[in-house]
């Protein structure tokens, strides 16, 4: 909204700077965004709140100064006579101008209101320079004496009016009705809109001619020739201004207004000023009399407001006179009532529909810098983080102890090959969730996975030189089910490149499968579980068939996925090294996880070591050797370690040679080197019988 | 058979002429062991006559203390030399490069959230968690929007079709927690925050983006007021921007608090908006049976990326969700 001092001075004047005005004005809830110096004057440029349609003209902020600045601003007699008229309209009569035009409404629900007058014999030419000058200054462009008129006065008073040019119009008839089916109209813009039924037209005995409170139509505008006027001023339903503004895309200052609520009264406030502007500019007069279609008027609401509730709400004092000035300031005539006053809400202020409302306007023109600092009082609640919050906090302390980069991406991203799977958590069947509104194809998906995000994460640094990332994410991903949407909280692990930056004393390594698995270990064993990881049955194809694996718990619960990345997606992806990634549900960890420490007594007894070798074909899973030596080293074996594996000379060709360190002790005695020999024996034999595996003693 | 005497000549040169003390060892094992030259001269005892015997052994054993003697002093001296030396020839290049620990960091959202979170549960709220995929219905209708209001314009939202959004704001939560106390599930008095992931329909410059986070907090209990709302955000922002920071209001409108305001701190000589603020609308309370007459409440919110951008002077929203690596590794554990 832009304002023209020089144009608010017709209403207020006052002795404050312009930027101290600005300053008031902003700290009462209107921001001045800008002051602007134009050639036509200096100009506020406000942004008013969309709860407060009544600002949106010169009249309604000369309102809002008066209410603030009280005894130290003086309102002109222009400013009580329209403030006169719009509290308490004159009574109007058809009078002469219905011998010129008809109106008749037939959807008053949504144009409670309408009113025509006929303006006869002008002469369409410039209006007054310093109009012209005004409208420049408010950001309008001057037309000519007519249509300034109209605009002059809605930019004035806030309601938009429209001039049609009378001869045009079937029959000298105004009908106000929804649209039919397959009706049209070209707008002044020269747009041509195919209409829907439920959309409010203004219309002549036959056709549209003007999409109503939003903008007229071509065929009946007022063009160089016309001599008869039909001045339009109305009252439209706000709803129906922008749901048919919003399908027309068509936005104008006119339906910006509606859509905010104009006071019904201005109807005929407006009619009588603009016709008294064109009086004057042009020495034209209207026909006697209004035609006024207002069948329900609206009441004016009675409001009361407690002082002492005002008080408690605001926290600050308040004596009765000084909130009885604000009230009458805001010409909400105020009545002392009981416990505080009693209002009448003037039309125009639709949004003060309750007591709080009126204990906000006190507090706003008092000025909200009384308000006092002051602690909660009452009962202490006990502060606390979310479940998922704590234990995603406990993720990323054991994640960077695993020396991973946290990460936090976009949930919005474009279709892609990660789309076909979630986490594997589920065996469900479940399909993306795309926007229906998108801002492009590149933003048209929620995620599905994080692993979409992270390979994303990879490309965007691998494009700048960064090729060694070790990187997690814990976010949010989106599906939809059969029945309904679902959101899970993920957990997303991403290693690639090599294992640590190149250094003189250590070659780096590049990541392989088993850097990420030492991850996944690490981070299973810190939550207190028990990994175990599964073969992929189905086929995933985010992952390299032979490098996958289900993460389970020791109940074989699925918790996540883990595996290099497919190497057709790597080829897409435009990787030249290899990518491991590995997602979870946050909320499986969660459930699974081991909350509670119990405490076990540190040995008393000596251990006795062993390290034993074996020659074994490498098609036998490790894990299944492994598995046979905890069984059958029992109680007593407290720890193993693969610590070498062989493949070459003196091996046989597929077979492989691997050694395990292993720790014997028992809780209860020394153990004798007889019968922890007793026991290798039997693991030998365990792992010769089962495996087929050949000791190397 | 050979003097003591000579022996002793012969240990003394060799002591001397020792140059280290593994060399001192081999002297020490010649001369003191059982096998050396004194303990051959004293396993030849049983040839003296028996009268003689005493005062052989005496100064052999004699002869075998003074060379210990010696040669300890002896090896004491090499010992140091050899240390010494060690020592010289260990100097390292204090200049080379340690062996590097991967640089992994929390994100700098993360931290912030952690400050927020840490800010606010020392206040006595209580986090939750609620959806960012969200009924139509929790994010505008139960916030008190008029149904197609321009107050929704500012918040343009990304629809999934069913009356499903991305939520717009954070305060989405309210409804969800109402209905909780509703049902039975909570008890007034209360104080609920959330931190979480908001979706505008905007386009991304270095101050805007579609996708965004928020923090929301709000309170309801007996006979709580603006100054109860000033209070609490003066001690939230003075324990994330500093114990000088002021608060200050000015009218702003959502249509879930009235009053409402948005409240800006004191910033580097000026006033620096950083949210939005208000009584919850008795409209709201009402709706979910709660007795506004008795209660009231306090909301606010404000965005997460700002806190960094005006800690840490970053510039570009962008930023934040690129995951430039350069970018992320500049943050110092907090």
């Amino acid at each position: 909204m832009r304002v023209p001092i020089e144009w608010l001075w017709d209403f207020v004047q006052f002795d404050l700077s312009i930027s101290d005005l600005a300053e008031r004005l902003t700290m009462a809830g209107l921001e001045v965004e800008e002051i602007l110096e134009t050639p036509h004057g200096t100009v506020l440029s406000l942004y008013i709140t969309p709860n407060r349609g009544d600002c949106l003209s010169i009249f309604g902020i000369a309102r809002e100064v008066y209410a603030l600045l009280g005894e130290s601003c003086q309102p002109t007699p222009l400013f009580w006579r329209l403030s006169e008229w719009i509290l308490n309209p004159p009574p109007v009569e058809p009078g002469e101008t219905a011998q010129y035009a008809r109106v008749e409404v037939l959807d008053p629900d949504l144009c409670p209101r309408y009113g025509a007058r006929v303006i006869r014999g002008v002469v369409i030419a410039p209006s007054p320079a310093s109009v012209q000058n005004r409208l420049l200054a408010a950001g309008m462009r001057p037309i000519s004496n007519i249509v300034d008129a109209t605009n002059y006065v809605m930019l004035e008073l806030g309601q938009p009016l429209h001039a049609f040019d009378l001869d045009t119009l079937s029959q000298q008839t105004i009908r106000v009705r929804r649209a039919r089916a397959g009706e049209c109209i070209t707008t002044l813009d020269e747009r041509t809109h195919r209409l829907q039924p439920d959309m409010l037209m203004i219309c002549d005995a036959e056709r549209p001619v003007a999409v109503a409170g939003i903008m007229g139509g071509a065929e009946t505008e007022v063009t160089e020739k016309t001599q008869n006027i039909l001045m339009e001023s109305a009252h439209f339903h706000p709803r129906s201004i922008r749901r048919t503004s919003r399908t027309l895309d068509l936005s104008t200052e006119s339906s910006y207004r509606f859509e905010r609520f104009v006071d019904p009264n201005l109807v005929v406030v407006a009619q009588l000023r603009v016709c008294e502007l064109i009086e004057e500019w042009t020495g034209v007069a209207p026909v006697l009399g209004m035609l006024d279609v207002y069948p329900q008027p609206l009441p004016m609401r009675m409001l009361g407001v407690r002082l002492r509730r005002a008080e408690q709400m605001l926290g600050f004092p308040i004596a009765p006179q000084e909130a009885q000035r604000v009230l009458e300031r805001l010409q909400l005539q105020p009545k002392l009532a009981e416990e505080g006053f009693e209002v009448r809400v003037p039309l125009f202020r639709p949004d003060l529909a309750r007591e709080i409302d009126l204990i906000e306007e006190l507090g706003r023109i008092l000025g909200y810098e009384r308000i006092p600092e002051s602690p909660p009082t009452g009962t202490t609640t006990q502060g606390k983080d979310s479940p998922e919050g704590a234990f995603a906090e406990r993720l990323r302390t054991i994640l960077l102890g695993a020396g991973l980069q946290e990460v936090v991406s976009h949930t919005l991203e474009p279709e892609n090959p990660f789309q076909t799977a979630g986490s594997g958590v589920s065996e469900q069947m479940y399909q993306p969730v795309a926007l229906y509104n998108p801002m492009s194809e590149e933003l048209s998906f929620l995620r599905f996975s994080l692993l979409s995000s992270l390979i994303r994460t990879a490309d965007y640094n691998r494009r700048r030189g960064i090729r060694d990332l070790h990187l997690f994410e814990i976010g949010r991903v989106f599906a939809l089910g059969e029945q309904s949407y679902y959101e899970w909280l993920h957990l997303g692990l991403l290693m690639t490149g090599q294992t640590h930056e190149p250094h003189w004393s250590e070659k780096p390594k590049p990541v392989d499968f088993y850097h990420l698995k030492g991850v996944v270990e690490y981070l299973m064993r810190a939550l207190g579980m028990a990994p175990r990881f599964v073969p992929m049955n189905g086929h995933d194809p985010r992952f390299h068939p032979g490098r996958c694996a289900y993460v389970h718990d020791k109940d074989d619960q699925r918790l996540g996925v883990l595996g290099e990345l497919h190497p057709s997606l790597a080829q897409t992806y435009e990787f030249r090294q290899r990518v491991y990634l590995a997602e979870f549900s946050l909320n499986a960890l969660l459930h699974r996880a081991v909350h509670t420490v119990v405490y076990r007594a540190l040995p008393i007894f000596p251990p006795v070591l062993r390290d034993i070798a074996v020659i074994v074909p490498q098609a036998v899973p490790v894990g299944q050797l492994l598995d046979t030596l905890k069984e059958v080293g029992g109680d007593w074996l407290e720890s193993i370690q693969l610590f070498d594996r062989y493949v070459g000379e003196h091996i046989p060709e597929g077979w492989h040679s691997l050694a395990f360190s292993l720790v014997f002790r028992s809780r209860e005695r020394t153990l004798t080197d007889e019968e922890v020999n007793e026991r290798v024996d039997q693991m030998f034999h365990a792992l010769e019988t089962r495996h087929g595996a050949l000791a190397r003693r | 058979m050979e003097s003591i005497q000579s022996i002793l000549e012969q240990a003394r040169e060799a002591i001397a002429q020792s140059s280290s003390t593994s060399e001192l060892q081999s002297v020490a094992s010649r001369y003191l062991g059982k096998k050396g030259a004194l303990g051959q001269l004293l396993r030849q005892i049983g040839s003296l006559p028996p009268e003689q015997r005493p005062q052989f052994g005496q100064q052999v054993n004699e002869a075998l203390s003074q060379l210990a003697r010696q040669i300890a002093e002896r090896y004491e001296q090499l010992a140091q030399q050899e240390l010494k030396a060690q020592i010289r020839a260990e100097l390292l290049d204090i200049t080379l490069p340690g062996v590097p620990v991967r640089p992994a960091r929390l994100h700098p959202l993360t931290i912030t959230a952690r400050q927020v979170k840490q800010a606010l549960i020392g206040l006595g709220f209580e986090f939750v968690e609620g959806p960012e995929l969200e009924r139509f219905e929790y994010n505008f209708g139960a916030l008190n929007y008029p149904e197609d209001h321009p107050a929704m314009d500012a918040q343009n939202s990304f629809h999934v079709g069913n009356g499903w959004l991305l939520r717009t704001q954070t305060t989405a939560i309210q409804g969800r927690i109402f209905e909780e106390v509703q049902r039975g599930e909570r008890s007034l008095p209360l104080r609920i925050a959330i931190i979480g992931r908001c979706f505008r329909y905007e386009n991304v410059d270095a101050t805007h983006s579609h996708t965004f986070h928020q923090v929301d907090a709000f309170m309801v209990d007996e006979g709580v007021s603006m100054a109860h709302l000033k209070g609490t955000l003066t001690q939230f922002a003075r324990l994330m921007f500093g114990p000088e920071v002021r608060v200050r209001f000015r009218p702003d409108f959502f249509p879930f608090v009235e009053p409402g305001v948005d409240f800006a701190i004191s910033w580097k000589g000026g006033w620096l908006e950083l949210g939005g603020a208000g009584l919850i609308h008795p409209n709201i309370l009402e709706h979910y049976g709660i007795d506004s007459e008795r209660y009231s409440g306090f909301a606010f919110g404000l965005g997460i990326e700002r806190i960094p951008m005006l800690q840490y002077g970053v510039d570009d929203l962008r930023l934040f969700l690129e995951n430039d690596l350069r970018f992320l590794t500049q943050f110092p554990v907090l």
